[in-house]
């Protein structure tokens, strides 16, 4: 994710478009929001979102894997679910992965839960 | 003897062999109540009702226990409804189905494990960011 490490936003920005096009070629379009970017709202996708940033708001898509740079307040559903960043909100997906580094507060909605060593969770677990 | 019997015979006589003697074994088919406190080693392959506090706590697959666990090294693969305390490892494998509340300090949870309730992490929690301090001063800077 350190791609953006030197560059000025507008290089950014341009580059980030690119990759877009890059992956919209592609049968599954994979988005990828890296570390310094901040958003208050929501984010939609059909497929694939790879979260590095901060996000007050919601994400939703068919697999969402919050990085160990991530931070989200608010709400994450997605058939598959990976996390390894911080979440304080609610966590909603078929199959839910919780990595070492995860940090939750909030609740956990879920089929399949993994949880490995290490992740700090203070949740509400259900499962439907 | 029944087979649930020569089962809990085996797991007894195995402790014993490994002169291990602060263990309590309730084997599969047995039926408990009560309060266990003391033990080194709790194996509950049967029901239980009631309160563990011991060292080590199995609750295999065919073991259901209904009340509160208190243990360090707590492994989970049946039915839990109630408590479950840990100071060191928690491990719920993908058998376990676990209703009620959880306290751990390290938690494992295979695929497939059921957990309702709510989970909470001991000890020092190490503050979760707040949004509302970090992200308007993003915002503001992103307007100028």
């Amino acid at each position: 994710m350190s791609i953006f490490g030197n560059k000025d936003e507008k290089e950014n920005k341009s580059e980030e478009r690119f990759n877009f096009l890059l992956d919209q070629q592609h049968e599954i379009n994979q988005s990828t929001l890296a570390k310094d970017i901040q958003i208050h709202g929501s984010i939609e996708a059909k497929d694939y979102i790879n979260f590095d940033g901060s996000i007050n708001g919601t994400i939703k898509a068919k697999t969402v894997n919050l990085g160990t740079a991530s931070y989200m307040k608010g709400t994450v559903s997605a058939d598959h679910v990976t996390i390894e960043g911080e979440v304080d909100g609610d966590i909603q997906g078929k199959d839910v992965y919780i990595e070492s580094s995860a940090k939750i507060k909030g609740t956990i909605r879920y089929s399949n839960i993994d949880i490995q060593d290490g992740s700090i969770i203070n949740a509400d677990l259900t499962y439907y | 003897m029944s087979e649930a019997e020569n089962e809990t015979q085996e797991i007894v006589n195995h402790d014993l062999n490994s002169n291990d003697s602060k263990t309590i074994v309730i084997g599969s088919g047995v039926r408990m109540e009560g309060k266990i406190d003391g033990a080194m080693n709790s194996d509950i392959s049967g029901t239980f009702n009631g309160k563990i506090k011991s060292d080590s706590i199995n609750i295999s697959p065919s073991g259901v226990l209904v009340g509160d666990i208190i243990g360090s090294e707590v492994n989970v693969s049946g039915k839990v409804e109630g408590t479950i305390s840990s100071d060191e490892q928690l491990n719920i494998s993908s058998s376990a189905d676990v209703k009620g509340t959880i306290e751990y300090t390290s938690l494992k949870a295979s695929y497939g494990a059921k957990i309702q309730g709510k989970v909470s992490h001991k000890g020092i929690v190490h503050s979760i960011k707040s949004v509302e301090d970090e992200l308007p001063n993003m915002i503001d800077e992103n307007k100028i």
